[in-house]
């Protein structure tokens, strides 16, 4: 067995790590091998032809390029542009546009892979993709930023579009950013093209519900939890690591929904009341000063690991990367943990927690509602129809409903971890289409 | 549904059984009812486009052979050419020709938004291998891509085609024009854009328009004994659901013989027995005819012939006894065979309208294909229900209005609409 460095006690405590809830768990040298070899499992399980994987092992695409960009002061800077487009069996690409100083196509490489996968397994008709520009925005203006998005869109006009390269809201980039795509995308095809693009201002196309969308699919998920695993209905205690867009939202409607939250964190500390937090009052803090640092209120304060380790039933870590490392995973005291970012358990963790009886619901189910939210966008351009709240929201329990109910049945089809389900249905029905389709020429 | 000329009956005038002669009869008919003038009737008597192609396949063995295809717009003044792709050793470009103008009609008569196409390659499939059949088909949608599109035409399985090669279809179109399109063809596999309730759709449809007829008639389920003629997507399919709605279905017939119990079948368990052995014969509940010719003439009140063409002729029309015939297959009755029923006050559900349903999930399919939203079967099923039923209903309307019988009021329908569009949109250029 290798050893996976994420777990690594030199990384101190991860929580205190604070990397972005979109980053999933990578290894630092390889990570689309090390992503992928989750799969090579799932592969083997489902007897999925060799010839058939070595497609999916490969991205089917990847583009480098040079962004040229005027700065404010004349002089010109060239930046490296990527897109990487995994796979397509299933339909046209989706995925985010990261915009940072470090970015590796490795990296890319696996943000793709893993969009493939998410989008099977919650069946929406996309295949995975990742881009990424090279550049600091914190190191320059606005229209230094606006230049490099619109020449980055440009320099990749033959491969984005609606029926072909979907981007999506990522670290670095917004609404704003997702308006100047579609602007230079509809600029230069002469028609709009809203459905280039999702997470855009809702003038200009975006779709309601967007800003919750993860904690609203949590939330469905959590449900049906509640009833697989006999959990209790009323007052069930749970333990949110984070308090941002994902987080913060989740412990909000959850207590909404009758739930005990005793326990929320953010990157200054955590805080921890085995009764129940007034995680209104909370969040109105956080609002207003833009952390929980010095929150006041009835609770006990501690550290992000710790918090992990108290009791619960539900234990739902939103915030970092690996937060439940083998150290933690032997010492958590809940029933079943729900991964609200990406790859918060690390892959020893995951053995640990087997053995120790407690289920783990994957991140490429749990946390699907953002990428689910965007399909519903991308429909609506499509139509150039807008649906409502009740409407959006219907969808999005039916979208999580069957992405649970169809992991749970190839879970007990093949006797598996329910992360090993998730990733043996995403690879059984991106083969499948890849097979329907056939080798082209 | 289409097995060519098998089971056709003996001593019955060729020309009786050309079910394009029919439907040419059904066009002059309808078209003098409706005064259309010559300009307008020319128009809708030609097809607007043919394509003939021949394509070089490199098979198997290293050699080349070279087949040849086609493919017929009859018309696309409602919206783009909607129609299936056979592979036969014995098409020709007259046959595709009828085909596509008969789906034109088809269309027209539900009232959804297509003209009529139809294709062929002649081949014979069971010559080939799956790779044969495969660079066949990609090719032949290579060589016909300048006028195929979700807007332009979309195809859809017909005899010895099937979702393995739609999806074929999509995918070298989609790799051509450099983006997915799944809307350019339909009867695909769900996994890559193909709609629930496809499979059944024709089967529902025949159900629903049963019972829209028989309300008409003002006759209730329990009191209607069936008779169905085949048992496959459009028989079978039928009988199970008519079953459900409460009807007593007391014959259902395959290839090789008929059932019949005239207390009625249990259609789960006969459908789970032909499932489990492949043909009819052997179910236990029941009396096995074996050479079912007579199966139409058994008494029931409602008939429906859903296997093949020229079932109900000069020879038999006279001993059928049913009150209401709905017809599942293409063309089971002949002219002749119309008359005799008309004269003798049965009601004929026509195939143009009877067997759309697979049409309409069809178009339901390239809608869901061009949102990239896909309904649940419930949503699906209840507005197949809506066009059928309103379709049902314009056209009994019609038929009352000019005082004739339903086959004659599906095509009033159908030419009126195409031609009233016609005329709206002018002569181009």
């Amino acid at each position: 067995m290798t050893q996976d460095p994420r777990d690594s006690d030199l990384l101190g405590d991860p929580a205190e790590d604070q990397a972005l809830p979109s980053t999933p768990a990578l290894d630092e040298e390889t990570p689309f091998a090390t992503m992928m070899s989750s799969f090579d499992e799932a592969a083997h399980t489902v007897g999925v032809e060799p010839a058939e994987y070595q497609i999916l092992r490969k991205c089917d695409r990847e583009i480098a390029f040079s962004v040229p960009v005027r700065l404010d002061d004349g002089t010109m800077d060239v930046l490296d542009g990527f897109r990487v487009q995994h796979n397509a069996g299933l339909g046209p690409f989706i995925g985010p546009l990261r915009i940072a100083s470090d970015i590796k196509i490795v990296e890319l490489r696996a943000l793709a892979a893993w969009m493939t996968w998410k989008c099977a397994v919650l069946n929406v008709p996309f295949g995975g993709a990742a881009g990424g520009l090279r550049f600091d925005a914190r190191e320059h203006s606005s229209g230094e930023l606006e230049r490099a998005v619109r020449r980055y869109t440009a320099n990749l006009l033959t491969d984005v579009g609606p029926e072909r390269d979907v981007f999506m809201r990522d670290v670095g980039s917004d609404a704003q950013t997702m308006a100047w795509v579609l602007d230079t995308v509809s600029s230069h095809a002469r028609v709009t093209e809203n459905a280039a693009v999702t997470g855009k201002p809702i003038e200009i196309g975006g779709t309601q519900g967007h800003q919750d969308a993860v904690a609203q699919g949590l939330r469905v998920i959590l449900r049906l939890a509640v009833d697989r695993f006999d959990l209790p209905h009323k007052g069930m205690k749970v333990i949110i690591q984070g308090a941002g867009t994902v987080g913060g939202n989740l412990a909000r409607i959850l207590s909404e929904d009758g739930y005990r939250v005793c326990g929320i964190s953010d990157v200054h500390g955590a805080f921890y009341n085995p009764e129940g937090l007034d995680v209104n009052a909370i969040m109105d803090w956080r609002r207003e000063r833009g952390s929980l640092l010095d929150c006041p209120g009835d609770f006990e304060r501690l550290t992000n690991r710790e918090l992990l380790t108290r009791p619960c039933e539900v234990l739902i870590p939103c915030a970092t990367a690996n937060a439940v490392h083998s150290k933690v995973a032997a010492e958590v005291q809940c029933k079943l943990i729900v991964e609200g970012a990406h790859g918060p358990v690390s892959s020893r963790a995951d053995k640990v927690l087997k053995e120790r009886g407690i289920s783990v619901v994957p991140d490429i189910l749990a946390n699907g509602g953002g990428v689910v939210m965007s399909y519903f966008e991308w429909v609506q351009n499509r139509m150039g129809y807008s649906w409502i709240m009740p409407v959006i929201e219907k969808r999005l329990r039916r979208f999580m409903a069957e992405g649970w109910n169809s992991v749970m049945k190839t879970q007990q089809e093949y006797d598996v971890t329910m992360r090993q389900a998730a990733s043996v249905l995403a690879v059984k029905r991106v083969s499948a289409a890849d097979e329907l389709r056939g080798i082209y020429a | 549904m289409s097995e060519g000329t098998k089971n056709q009956p003996a001593n019955v005038s060729r020309d009786e059984l050309n079910p394009f002669h029919s439907m040419a009869h059904q066009f002059g008919l309808a078209a003098d009812l409706l005064e259309l003038d010559e300009g307008t009737r020319d128009v809708l008597r030609q097809p607007d486009r043919e394509l003939t192609v021949s394509m070089p396949v490199m098979m198997d063995d290293g050699t080349i052979e070279v087949f040849t295809g086609y493919r017929v717009q009859h018309n696309f003044s409602r919206g783009p050419c909607k129609g299936g792709i056979r592979f036969a050793p014995d098409v020709n470009l007259d046959e595709v020709r009828a085909l596509a103008a008969w789906m034109t009609w088809k269309c027209s008569v539900v009232d959804i938004p297509f003209g009529g196409g139809k294709g062929g390659v002649i081949c014979d499939p069971r010559n080939l291998s799956q790779g044969e059949l495969e660079r066949l088909t990609r090719r032949y949608t290579a060589s016909i891509m300048d006028i195929l599109g979700p807007d332009r035409d979309v195809p859809a399985p017909d005899m010895n085609t099937n979702e393995q090669t739609m999806a074929w279809i999509m995918d070298t179109y989609s790799m051509h024009v450099r983006r997915t399109t799944t809307a350019v063809v339909t009867g695909k596999p769900i996994a890559i854009g193909g709609s629930k309730g496809r499979r059944e759709a024709t089967g529902r449809g025949v159900m629903l328009v049963c019972r829209e007829a028989m309300k008409k008639l003002g006759r209730s389920p329990e009191d209607t004994r069936v008779v169905v003629q085949g048992c496959g997507n459009v028989g079978g399919v039928g009988a199970l659901l008519l079953h459900r709605e409460g009807y007593k279905v007391v014959s259902v017939s395959d290839m090789y013989g008929a059932l019949y119990n005239p207390d009625g079948l249990d259609m789960p368990a006969v459908m789970d027995h032909l499932r489990g052995s492949g043909r009819l014969e052997g179910y236990s509940s029941a009396d096995y005819i074996e050479n079912s010719e007579g199966q139409l003439e058994l008494p029931c009140e409602l008939l429906i012939p859903a296997a093949t063409e020229n079932q109900i002729t000069s020879k038999n029309a006279d001993r059928i006894q049913a009150e209401l015939v709905v017809e599942g297959a293409n063309g089971p009755t002949t002219p002749r065979g119309q008359e005799i029923l008309d004269s003798r006050g049965v009601m004929v559900v026509p195939d143009i309208l009877a067997n759309a349903g697979g049409v309409t999930v069809s178009y339901f399919e390239w809608v869901q294909d061009r949102m990239g939203y896909f309904w649940t079967e419930e949503i699906v099923n209840s507005r197949l229900e809506q066009v059928m039923v309103r379709a049902f209903h314009s056209v009994a309307d019609m038929a009352e209005k000019h005082n004739v019988n339903l086959r004659t009021g599906a095509y009033l329908v159908a030419i009126d609409r195409v031609a009233r569009v016609y005329r709206m949109r002018g002569v181009f250029a």
